[in-house]
């Protein structure tokens, strides 16, 4: 019952078929040489619909046993796939079929592709072909590609017969657990009905079935029947059957022996089911909290991988991709020497799909290799290490995938909302330096604009008197100097919003430093009445002294720009506890009312147009007096005129005075003289 | 003679404005574009004062300083952007006399020059005065007395130890560095508290008005100096 090369599914159509605009296949990929054959096969199928494809492997207990040969021949397939366009997927699970099934629900396929059954002559009988199943189960379009799926490689087929030690032993079990009980029903039988047998034999099928798996407890029902047979039924020591009324007795025997061991293996498969699916959840649960409470990628990462350990009992990293966009470890071990594990990794984050020890993909590194998908790239991967690599990984993997899944998430989400801020961030700081440019442009040319004049006057009249030729090279002199000034604000402000400002910090003498920025505003300050209240047992402060020297500067020079020439300027320090207060106070007309705080910030002005500046001073200002963990504060004086005050903390260890300062160092006092000659 | 001036400087235009300046005020100027050439002609004539551009295309300045030193004390006046006070004290540090800061007038400039070359005529005669005066200052240097507008102040011996440290490098800045390995000595120059406190109680003796100093000035970031007597 060949199935027709292109045969058409349910004539129903795809159940999502109204809904879904472009087709969506899927190739469900053998490991065996065809693999690349049916990727090219669907490749043109896909172009010819214009559908989305995907290459699928399926990742099953018996793929654990596949050749190497198979498993190379998928992995090319799966990169073939991935150049032509496709995208790389793997369904897991016990049964491929139903995997295949959950992987066409989950992704709302509308066909899938699959090859010729491999299966000839009476093997037929027993394998269904998987496109038959599809077929019944899917109601989606199968479409067999005109390929063979191929013979599983030699070292697959002996490896597939041989089962495991530990079915071995159970096998061995039930042979035995068969042959305790014939020998316990012969020494009693001269007391026990031939009922009495039987029930004996079906007490001890039901008794192994509880404990073997399917196959042993089903070979423990076979060999108590023919046990009976051969031992209690006449002809003794025969399987003949003297009376046909026992025929019936066996028959019955057999099947309720089968019956017991069918459901007692259910009754645990369903037993475990449920304990593995209570796992997965409570593990998704907990890494769903666990990621709700990471507040920055990096705890993020460490509480999933946490998490993940734990789950697992692996040793687990999770790598992101670094500056070159190649996975890096990001938290958790390093990975070994071997430099297939970094191909593999790279593999893994390229196209999205597990790879590593214990899947079909290059099994032969230690670990197993995660993708960390997030809503549609693998952001990352994951990788477990195990003491013993796995034999198969289809039943870590469905779990294993949606953790790493949740981490992506939570890891795309992080970056969405860093992406948000920072574009916030960027907003602002483009304004600030349209602000900052149009401000700075006009302060800029107008001192230009001044020297230039002056300057091409002095050069076309020579015939100017000496007053007006001293008074334009003053105004030349003035203005260079005023352009100084603004530009030296300009990088200082700079360099306080990078953040790159190293505090040069040392005791200073709080009356030096403001005597130093005097000396600086000396020019300005003529004819200008100045008090200076100053606590004379001031300690020294740290601070950095070119820094509080600009804060000086600026403070003065905004008490000369807005209080009337000849008002008076009054500057204050004293100690309060814990902190130095320093105030500059002038007599002019004082701060608008509700523009206290509001004079610190960039490009504020109080009168704009009427003075010259940019509004950068206050704001320089605060944010040095804040790196140095003071306040900065303004507001109106009740006598009239604005004080601007600021303090700065004063530490326990503070040089207080010189009493304590210890004599100058033995030797030769100032006959020794230092010169640089 | 003319006293002759080397300019180690790639700035055209403040090369040009200096020989503008210089030559009319009694100096005779050699120009060098950048440090190879200024080092050639340094040590093929013999020049009085070298002033030295921080921030030359080929060589740093410290390196020109190092070279310089190597062979000859002729004092080195360094100009200097204002960010770059830990240049300057490197710099100082490393040999060079004094420094200005750009922009700079003519008017410091030539101060800076005078000091500089009143100072190595001082040192070539190995003369030593026995007399300092400054504004209302008079320093008595043989029998260790000062005087404020002719009456006696008594100084501590680490203050006074400290003004004649000053006093010998008057109208130059002296580093903080060097003060403390001068007057404390070489295991104290990280301690600049120290410094700082005798300065102000130097002040408060010597000063009419401590916070609008006269005679010793603050170099910001840099370090101190003493009103040279001309200025």
């Amino acid at each position: 019952m060949d199935m027709a090369e292109e045969g058409k599914g349910h004539p129903g159509g795809t159940p999502a078929g109204t809904e879904v605009v472009r087709p969506r296949l899927a190739v469900c990929l053998p490991p065996s040489a065809a693999a690349a054959e049916l990727v090219r096969a669907a490749h043109r199928r896909a172009a010819a619909l214009g559908a989305e494809w995907f290459a699928l492997s399926v990742e099953t207990p018996e793929q654990a046993r596949l050749a190497p040969e198979g498993r190379e021949a998928l992995l090319q397939a799966l990169e073939l796939a991935a150049r032509l366009g496709g995208q790389v997927a793997q369904a897991s699970g016990v049964h491929v079929g139903r995997a295949i099934l959950r992987f066409a629900r989950e992704h709302r396929l509308t066909a899938l592709l699959v090859g010729r059954s491999r299966s000839r002559g009476w093997r037929r009988l027993f394998h269904r072909p998987l496109a038959e199943y599809l077929l019944r189960h899917s109601g989606l379009e199968v479409v067999v590609l005109p390929v063979p799926e191929g013979e599983p490689g030699p070292a697959a087929a002996r490896s597939a017969f041989a089962p495991s030690r530990r079915l071995l032993a159970e096998y061995g079990l039930a042979a035995a657990g068969v042959a305790l009980v014939s020998a316990a029903a012969g020494l009693v039988s001269p007391w026990l009905s031939f009922t009495g047998v039987v029930l004996l034999y079906l007490f001890a099928v039901a008794v192994l079935s509880a404990t073997l798996s399917r196959g042993p407890a089903l070979v423990a029902a076979g060999a108590g029947v023919a046990a009976v047979d051969f031992l209690f039924v006449p002809e003794y020591w025969s399987f003949r059957l003297a009376y046909p009324d026992f025929a019936l007795t066996l028959v019955v025997m057999l099947t309720v022996s089968l019956v017991i061991s069918g459901l007692t293996a259910r009754g645990r498969h369903q037993a475990k089911m449920a304990r593995y699916r209570e796992r997965q959840t409570a593990a998704l649960y907990e890494m769903g909290q666990k990621l709700a409470a990471g507040e920055n990628p990096q705890s993020l990462l460490t509480q999933a991988a946490q998490h993940l350990e734990e789950v697992f009992g692996a040793k687990v990293s999770v790598l992101l991709p670094g500056e070159e966009g190649e996975p890096e470890v990001a938290v958790g071990p390093e990975l070994p020497e071997d430099i297939r594990e970094a191909r593999v990794a790279r593999w893994v984050y390229r196209y999205g799909h597990p790879a590593g020890a214990g899947t079909v993909t290059l099994p032969e590194v230690r670990a197993l290799y995660v993708p960390i998908k997030a809503s549609q790239e693998p952001v990352g991967v994951v990788r477990l290490e195990w003491p013993q690599p796995p034999r198969s990984t289809w039943d870590l993997l469905p779990l294993l995938e949606a953790l790493a899944r949740q981490l992506g998430l939570a890891l795309e989400r992080e970056k969405l909302s860093r992406q948000a801020r920072e574009a916030q961030l960027e907003i602002e700081a483009e304004r600030l330096r349209n602000t900052l440019l149009s401000s700075v442009s006009h302060d800029l040319k107008t001192p230009l604009t001044v020297i230039a004049g002056s300057a091409s006057t002095l050069l076309e009249n020579p015939g100017l008197d000496d007053a007006t030729r001293t008074e334009l090279i003053h105004t030349i002199y003035d203005e260079a100097r005023r352009l100084d000034r603004l530009v030296h604000n300009l990088l200082e402000m700079s360099r306080l919003q990078s953040g790159r400002v190293e505090l040069n910090r040392d005791w200073h003498d709080l009356e030096e430093v403001l005597g130093s920025a005097l000396h600086q505003l000396e020019a300005r300050l003529q004819g200008r009445p100045l008090t200076l209240d100053l606590d004379p047992d001031l300690p020294l402060v740290k601070l950095d002294a070119l820094l509080i020297e600009r804060v000086f500067i600026n403070l003065m020079d905004n008490a000369l720009k807005y209080s009337p020439e000849g008002q008076p300027i009054t500057l204050r320090a004293f100690r309060s506890p814990g902190e130095v207060v320093v105030e500059v106070a002038d007599a002019g007309p004082g701060l608008p009312p509700g523009a206290e705080a509001q004079v610190f910030d960039k490009f504020y002005q109080a009168a704009p147009g009427r003075h010259r500046g940019v509004g950068l001073g206050l704001s320089i200002c605060r944010s040095i007096v804040e790196i140095h963990g003071g306040r900065m504060e303004a507001a109106n004086r009740p006598e009239g005129g604005a004080v601007f005050r600021f303090t700065l903390p004063l530490t326990e260890d503070a040089p207080q005075n010189g009493r304590e300062m210890p004599q100058p160092e033995g030797g030769p006092p100032h006959e020794a003289p230092y010169s640089p000659y | 003679m003319k006293p002759r001036i080397l300019l180690i400087e790639d700035d055209v235009h403040i090369r040009r404005f200096l020989r503008a300046s210089l030559p009319t005020q009694g100096y005779e100027l050699l120009e060098a574009p950048d440090g190879r050439e200024g080092l050639a002609l340094a040590a093929s004539q013999p020049v009085e004062v070298i002033l030295l551009d921080l921030g030359l295309p080929d060589l740093e300045g410290i390196e020109i300083i190092r070279q310089v030193r190597q062979w000859s004390r002729v004092p080195i006046i360094v100009l200097s952007a204002r960010d770059q006070e830990q240049e300057k004290v490197i710099t100082l540090d490393a040999g060079a006399d004094d420094y200005l800061t750009k922009p700079f007038g003519v008017g410091e400039l030539l101060a800076r020059i005078r000091v500089a070359l009143r100072r190595s005529l001082q040192d070539r005669e190995g003369r030593a005065e026995t007399f300092f005066e400054v504004g209302k200052i008079r320093v008595d240097l043989e029998k260790r007395r000062v005087f404020r507008a002719g009456e006696e102040v008594h100084l501590t011996p680490t203050e006074y130890k400290l003004l004649t440290v000053l006093i010998r490098h008057a109208g130059k800045v002296v580093t903080h560095r060097q003060l403390l390995k001068e007057v404390w000595g070489p295991s104290f120059v990280d301690q600049g508290a120290y410094l700082r406190i005798f300065v102000r109680h130097l002040r408060r003796k010597l000063e009419d008005n401590p916070a609008r100093p006269a005679v010793l000035l603050t170099d910001p970031g840099v370090g101190y100096r003493l009103r040279a007597p001309e200025d």
